[in-house]
This record gives C-alpha cells, sequence and structure tokens, in this order.
C-alpha cells in the first residue's frame, strides 16, 4: 500500500508538471525570465535561477512546447529554417548547434540575434514567447523522443513529427562521428 | 489427462433438501477474504460491485455538475479558470456517459438477467469478472490523470482537429481515447454474456414469448453495445495513432478526412444514447406492470418497440453533424430517420399508459421514479423532434438547448427509471427494504430540482448561450435563468443526497425484505433476498411469462444437475427445451492478472507504441493461465 502511495505522489509530481498549462505568466517572473546570464562571447550561458524553480517548464511541459510550435509559424520561422531542415539558416534536425544545444543559447539566438542574418525578436515576442519557441525549436534537433513534444500538424508530411525525435533519424554526422559523451545532450 | 481429472458424481436427485443446498453452497461459494472477493466469478457479487462502483461515478461527475452550475451562477465567474472549466465539462460528460450510464446499465443486466432467466451464473463468468476490472482500470486513468492536470479537455465527443495532434498538446486527450478503450473492452465483454445468457441459459420453458422485458432489454442493448462499439474502438485508436506515430487518417493535407472522426464516433455516440435507454424502459415495463397488479399492456408490441430502436439507432447518427454542411437529401433522411424513432418510444408510452389505466397501481417509489420518467421523458422527447428538424437544429446547435434537450432524455429518460430500478431491486440486491418516506423526499426533490435546474436552459439556449462556456459577460440577458438554474441545482443535488443517505442507512439497518416484498411476478423474486450463490437450489420451469403470479406458491422445477461441480441447464433459443448440461468455471484470478497486464499495456501505449509489441507478451501470459486446464470437473464440458 505504501509503495502505492509513494508511486501515486511521484507521479502526481511529474504529471502536474508535464501537463500545467499556465495561461498567464506572473509579470515578476517573466522579468527574472530574462535575466539569463550569458558568457562574453554571448554564445553560451546560465539561464536564471527562477528557470530551475520553476523546472524548467519550456523543455517540459507539453503546452509550452506546442504553443512554441504555433509561435514557430506564427513569427514566421519557417521563412528561413523551412520545416527544420534548414534553407536560407541553418537546419536544426541535422543535430548540429553552431552555438550550442542548450535551452539557454537557443534563447539568446532567438531574443537577441546572431551574425549572418538571424534577427533579434526582443521586443517582437515577449520572454515568454521566446522561451516558448526555444524549448521547442530544441526538440526539433533531439536525438531522443520526448513524450512531452508535439506531435504532427495537419499538413503534408515532410519529416517525422517532433516526438518521433526526428533528428535521430535524419542526423547527419559528418566526416567526424560526434561524441555524445562529451557535453549535454540536447 | 484424463486421469487427472476429477470427475463430478453427486446428483442433485439422490439429496435431501438441507443437504442439496450445503452442498450447492460448497460448490458455489466465494471464499471469504481479499484473495475471494479479487478471484470471484459470481455475477452477484461482480454485479453488485459494478453497479456501487457506476454509482460512486455517479457522485464524482455530480460534484463536478455542481462546480459547472457554481461557475455559470454568474456572470465573470472567477472560481474556475479557463483550462480547468474545460477538463471539468469534458470529465462531467466523459465520466457520465461511459464511467456510470452504459456500466450501471450492463451491471444491473449482470446482476438481474441471471436470476430473471433463472440460471446460476452469467455465462463466461470470468469475462464477466475481467470485464469489472478492465471498467475499474479505465475508471482510475480518466480521474487520476484528472487529479494530475491531465484530465482530458477535448469535450466528452473529443471532435478532430481539436483532439488531433496539433491543436491538443500533452496527453489529454490520448487519456480520453484510452480510457474509451477501456471502457467499451469492458461493455463488450458484458454484451457477449448477456446475448450468451440470454440465447442459451433461460429457464426451462422460457420462450422467447415469456422472457421478462427487462430480459429482452438487456439482449437488444448487448446487440447494439455490439455492433456501435467497435466503430468507437477504431475511432479512438486511430485518433492515438494520428497523435503518436503520425498517422493521418483525420489529416485532410494528407488524404484524410476530418469529418470521418464525426462519422465514426456518432455512428457509435446515437447507439450510445440507446445503450442506456432501452435497458432503463426495460426496467420500466417491470416496474409498471408490477405495480398495476396485472401483466404489462402489449408485451409483443413492446418488444418489437425495443428491437425497433436498437436497429433505428444505427440509422440517425447524422443528425448530431447537421450543421457541418451535408448534402440535402442526407439531411432529408436523417431527419426523418430521427422523426420515426418517436414512433416506438410512442408505442411503449402508451403501452405504459395502457397498462397502468387497466391496472390498480400502488404508488410506492419505484412507480414514482417511472411517473417523473414518463413527464420528463416526453418532454425530452419533443425537443428532441423539434432538434431532429434541420432549420431549427441549424439554431440551437451547440447551445444550452441541446444541452437541456439531452438531459432531460438522458437523466429523464435514463436515471429516473434508474432510481426506480434500484429502489425496486435494492431488497433483491441487500435483502433490505429502503425507506419508503426518504425515497419520496428523494423523488421530489430529485423531479423538482431537475426541472427547475434543465428546464430553463432550454431559454437560455434559445436566447443564444452557448454550451461550453467557462464564463459570460455582465451585459448578456443570461445571468437570471442561471442563477435560478444554479440555485435549483442545490435541490437537485439534496436529492440525491437524500437517495445516497437511503441507500446506505438502508443497506446497514433497512427492514428485512423477505423473497418478494412486492409480490413481483418474475424469477428473480423466486429466490431468497439476497440470493443464495447457486441462485436457485432446483432450476424452476416456466410455463408463462409472469410465473410468480400463474403459479403462486410452489414452481415447477427441473432436475439431474451435479451438485459436487459448477453446472448449469443450457436451453434452445427459442422454446427453451433442455439441451445439455454445462459447467461453468470456477472462481480465478487470472481475469485480474489479464486485465491489469492490458490495463499496463493500454496506458503504455498513451506514450510509445513499443507498448503493443511488448506489453502484449505479459497478456499472452495471463491469458494462458487463464485457460489452462485446472484438473476441476468442470474442465470437463
Amino acid at each position: 500500500m505504501r509503495i502505492v502511495v509513494g508511486l501515486v505522489c511521484i507521479v502526481t509530481l511529474c504529471g502536474c508538471q508535464r501537463e500545467e498549462r499556465q495561461l498567464r505568466l506572473d509579470p515578476p517572473a517573466a522579468a527574472a525570465l530574462d535575466k539569463i546570464a550569458l558568457m562574453p562571447n554571448k554564445i553560451g550561458g546560465a539561464p536564471p535561477q527562477i528557470y530551475f524553480a520553476l523546472d524548467q517548464p519550456y523543455e517540459t511541459n507539453a503546452y509550452d512546447l506546442s504553443q512554441g510550435k504555433r509561435l514557430y509559424t506564427w513569427f514566421g520561422c519557417a521563412a528561413c529554417h523551412g520545416d527544420g531542415q534548414g534553407g536560407i539558416g541553418p537546419s536544426f534536425l541535422d543535430g548540429w548547434w553552431a552555438y550550442g544545444p542548450e535551452t539557454v543559447s537557443i534563447f539568446a539566438s532567438i531574443r537577441d540575434g546572431r551574425p549572418h542574418g538571424m534577427p533579434a525578436f526582443k521586443g517582437k515576442m515577449t520572454t515568454e514567447q521566446i522561451w516558448q519557441l526555444a524549448g521547442y525549436v530544441q526538440t526539433i534537433g533531439a536525438y531522443s523522443a520526448r513524450t512531452a513534444a508535439p506531435s504532427r500538424n495537419d499538413d503534408k508530411q515532410t519529416r517525422p513529427a517532433e516526438n518521433r525525435a526526428p533528428a535521430a533519424i535524419l542526423f547527419d554526422e559528418g566526416p567526424t562521428p560526434v561524441h555524445p559523451d562529451q557535453g549535454p545532450t540536447p | 489427462m484424463t486421469d487427472t481429472i476429477r470427475r463430478a458424481q453427486i446428483l442433485d436427485t439422490e439429496l435431501k433438501r438441507p443437504e442439496l443446498t450445503s452442498q450447492l453452497e460448497e460448490t458455489w461459494k466465494t471464499e471469504r477474504g481479499l484473495w475471494g472477493a479479487l478471484s470471484t466469478v459470481d455475477h452477484k457479487i461482480i454485479g453488485r460491485r459494478y453497479i456501487t462502483t457506476a454509482f460512486v461515478f455517479l457522485l464524482l461527475g455530480g460534484v463536478l455538475a455542481m462546480l459547472i452550475r457554481l461557475q455559470l451562477a454568474g456572470p465573470e465567474g472567477r472560481l474556475i479558470g479557463p483550462d480547468r472549466y474545460n477538463q471539468i465539462f469534458t470529465m462531467h460528460g466523459a465520466n457520465m456517459m461511459f464511467l456510470f450510464a452504459v456500466p450501471v446499465m450492463e451491471a444491473m443486466g449482470v446482476y438481474l438477467v441471471p436470476l430473471m432467466v433463472g440460471t446460476r451464473n452469467i455465462a463466461f463468468p470470468r469475462l464477466n469478472a475481467f470485464s469489472y476490472w478492465m471498467f475499474l482500470a479505465g475508471g482510475l486513468v480518466l480521474w487520476i490523470s484528472f487529479a494530475l492536470d491531465m484530465g482530458p479537455d477535448v469535450g466528452w465527443f473529443a471532435y478532430v482537429p481539436l483532439s488531433g495532434p496539433q491543436y491538443a498538446p500533452g496527453k489529454r486527450a490520448d487519456i480520453w481515447a484510452q480510457m474509451i478503450t477501456f471502457t467499451e473492452v469492458a461493455a463488450l465483454a458484458v454484451a457477449v454474456e448477456i446475448v450468451v445468457t440470454v440465447f442459451k441459459q433461460r429457464a426451462p420453458g422460457m420462450s422467447l414469448d415469456r422472457i421478462p422485458l427487462f430480459v429482452w432489454a438487456m439482449l437488444v442493448t448487448s446487440f447494439v453495445v455490439i455492433m456501435a462499439m467497435p466503430a468507437i474502438m477504431v475511432a479512438s485508436t486511430s485518433l492515438i495513432l494520428d497523435r503518436l506515430v503520425g498517422t493521418h487518417f483525420f489529416n485532410p493535407a494528407e488524404g484524410g478526412d476530418v469529418l470521418l472522426w464525426q462519422h465514426l464516433f456518432w455512428f457509435f455516440g446515437h447507439p450510445e444514447v440507446y445503450i442506456i435507454f432501452i435497458p432503463a424502459v426495460g426496467m420500466v415495463s417491470t416496474l409498471v406492470a408490477t405495480f398495476s397488479r396485472r401483466p404489462v399492456f402489449g408485451y409483443l408490441p413492446l418488444v418489437v418497440a425495443l428491437i425497433g430502436t436498437g436497429i433505428l439507432a444505427f440509422g440517425l447518427w447524422v443528425h448530431h453533424m447537421f450543421t457541418t454542411g451535408l448534402p440535402r437529401l442526407g439531411e432529408s433522411f436523417f431527419t426523418a430517420s430521427s422523426m420515426a424513432i418517436a414512433i416506438p418510444s410512442g408505442v411503449q408510452i402508451f403501452c405504459w399508459i395502457a397498462t397502468l389505466w387497466e391496472g390498480r397501481p400502488v404508488f410506492k417509489t419505484p412507480l414514482l421514479f417511472v411517473i417523473g420518467f414518463i413527464v420528463t421523458f416526453v418532454i425530452g422527447g419533443l425537443t428532441g423532434v423539434m432538434v431532429a428538424s434541420v432549420p431549427f437544429d441549424t439554431q440551437v446547435h451547440d447551445t444550452y438547448f441541446v444541452v437541456a434537450h439531452f438531459h432531460y432524455v438522458l437523466i429523464g429518460g435514463a436515471v429516473f427509471p434508474l432510481l426506480g430500478a434500484v429502489y425496486y431491486w435494492f431488497p433483491k440486491f441487500t435483502g433490505r427494504m429502503m425507506s419508503e418516506r426518504l425515497g419520496r423526499w428523494a423523488f421530489w426533490l430529485i423531479f423538482t430540482g431537475f426541472h427547475a435546474t434543465f428546464f430553463p436552459m432550454h431559454i437560455l439556449g434559445l436566447e443564444g448561450m452557448p454550451r461550453r462556456v467557462y464564463t459570460y459577460q455582465p451585459d448578456l440577458p443570461w445571468h437570471g435563468l442561471n442563477l435560478f438554474a444554479s440555485a435549483s441545482a442545490i435541490i437537485l443535488a439534496a436529492g440525491f443526497f437524500v437517495f445516497f443517505i437511503d441507500v446506505v442507512m438502508s443497506a446497514r439497518s433497512g427492514n428485512p425484505a423477505g423473497d418478494n416484498p412486492w409480490d413481483a411476478p418474475t424469477l428473480e423474486w423466486a429466490t431468497s433476498s439476497p440470493p443464495p450463490a447457486y441462485n436457485f437450489a432446483q432450476i424452476p420451469v416456466v410455463s408463462s411469462a409472469n410465473p410468480l403470479w400463474e403459479q403462486p406458491g410452489a414452481l415447477n422445477v427441473a432436475n439431474g444437475l451435479h451438485t459436487d461441480r459448477r453446472e448449469v441447464v443450457v436451453t434452445t433459443i427459442t422454446t427453451a427445451e433442455p439441451q445439455a448440461r454445462e459447467s461453468s468455471p470456477q472462481n480465478c484470478i487470472w481475469p485480474l492478472w489479464t486485465a491489469i497486464a492490458t490495463s499496463v499495456m493500454l496506458v503504455w501505449s498513451i506514450f510509445s507504441p513499443w507498448a503493443v509489441v511488448w506489453g502484449s507478451i505479459p497478456i499472452a501470459i495471463t491469458l494462458i493461465g487463464w485457460f489452462w486446464p485446472k484438473g476441476t470437473p468442470e474442465d470437463e464440458a
């Protein structure tokens, strides 16, 4: 009986986070989420403390991920990045991350822009939206399927859906094989 | 192999009465304790459990309904946010339809059909146990996920594309779809058992024209279940496949079809209404006859009306889809067929009125609920004919008018008869009478509370209030009626509260009932209350439709069954002539293991398609255990 209760508690903890839908983020929380600590070269960094206090919602919460997917369409990401396979901009599906695979790097890329054409979306999107989009973009290039990741759209199918880990299928290792033991897995 | 099987040797003709009952008790008993409770295959224990569980779900669904009414009592309600509200109305609908209404009707059949046809257990008793465990698991899945903020939020009919992969993130819609699978497996299992019980296990002499009307109703319902449920299982499985592995059943861009969902769903969903309604009219026919003190008027038309309703049920599903833009001919056809359902319903209503008219009605609580049913259901039927017409339906589609209509037909058409049936059969279930005084309180509170709650919703609908809104603005003219409905809902809830109080108190300390407290005519009253594990010490032989009225005092009985193994009489389909002695399985724990293995597979398959592959291995193992010969006399058929 104690085991059952324990299991239920564990499931409760996981479940709550994964499916919760925060329709309005508290303004102080949003302001705090904007304060990432970037390294001087602006490539990577650390998310603010609150990001961990909230239990990294933008990587694990199904609703936030799916909002990210809608933002990907609404803000025209596909114009350069296509369905994730790239175009004018780099591909996400090939598993290569020019600025590292951490969500905070992707957040910085979207918020502040990058050289060679990536515009800054600061002022065009709210902090929460940028986090949602960053979390979603990360799932496009994920090597292992995440149950919280969005599924396919009601469109023509051009690649397997995010919850099928398309990057694992389409991953191009290039001439030198990668070492997954080096650095965090995206 | 043959020498390992213990053979049955003792025939009931060789035994005197006390020896006979003690030996039958030994053969058919359910062991005390947890193991006995988990492994029982007694249809009465499982039926009682099924009914109790379904009423617990009714209570939970009722709490959700009260939350909805509280939220809508005034404009700009702040009690529940939109996201929780979506989950709550979805849970309310799905819970009431799939975890209360259908299971409770089937459960009444599980308990009563074997008794009413005079046999010792339901056909496929282990499947019956499996069915209950599956139902319970499905209910737990739904409610635990609701507690985890993972409750489905896509409406009880989960229309794509809003429930599809693009618009319903997370696993909420999958929980809904898989809960369907659980409950449908359970319902299909019971349906098969009831069909076989009714066709092959009726007491000798119970030819087709002597079957009690409730049994006829359960038979028709079971066939409707068998034909309707596969459609929804196909639909919900396709939905999970679309969402999990990216198939394109409902994706128009890849050649799928959004409307296909609605067709598949309503091809099940409309018969579903009759799966709930037909057993209820069977109950009404039974209650009306008993409390009018005469055989029911128009047995044959009533049976034909039941079958007619069952057949028509499959010809009108499109009337739920009138606003999707259908061809004119299709609209006309389904308007006509929808209105045609009023014919068998009308025939039944007039037969009941004629029975009451010609009889000497005794207005006990069960009959009060029947009267409440007739009044409420006729109003619901009238609005049903209204919404069957396309121009009218286009106006009120997805408004509170429809909400009012289906609560009138579902609560009026099924819950009222069910409550009457509980008052009627409670003495048989427990051996104790329910309180007549509390029963009248419960009836009048529920009746007035119901009408005061739901009648204003017709007007709200005509005033344009859409269903499923979590709140509304103060400048809309809906405030007064909503407040009135919410206040009346408290009366309705109070009525149910009195009913549940009555059930609990009567089960503990009601007056002892005796075998046949209502002086009813059907076979379930020929045995003690509650019935012994073997139901009947000797199998009754029937020579009329109302055996206990035609042969008061003593029934003819059939002998020649073994008492040292579980044995039932198999009879022919039409005339119920005895054909064979068939063994009936002993208590068995494997149905529980199989249900657990199946539940694990089904829940796991929400998260990974590989669950179907790896999860089927434990299921296969448990099924092998289930069917492995046990070396008991029952192995020999």
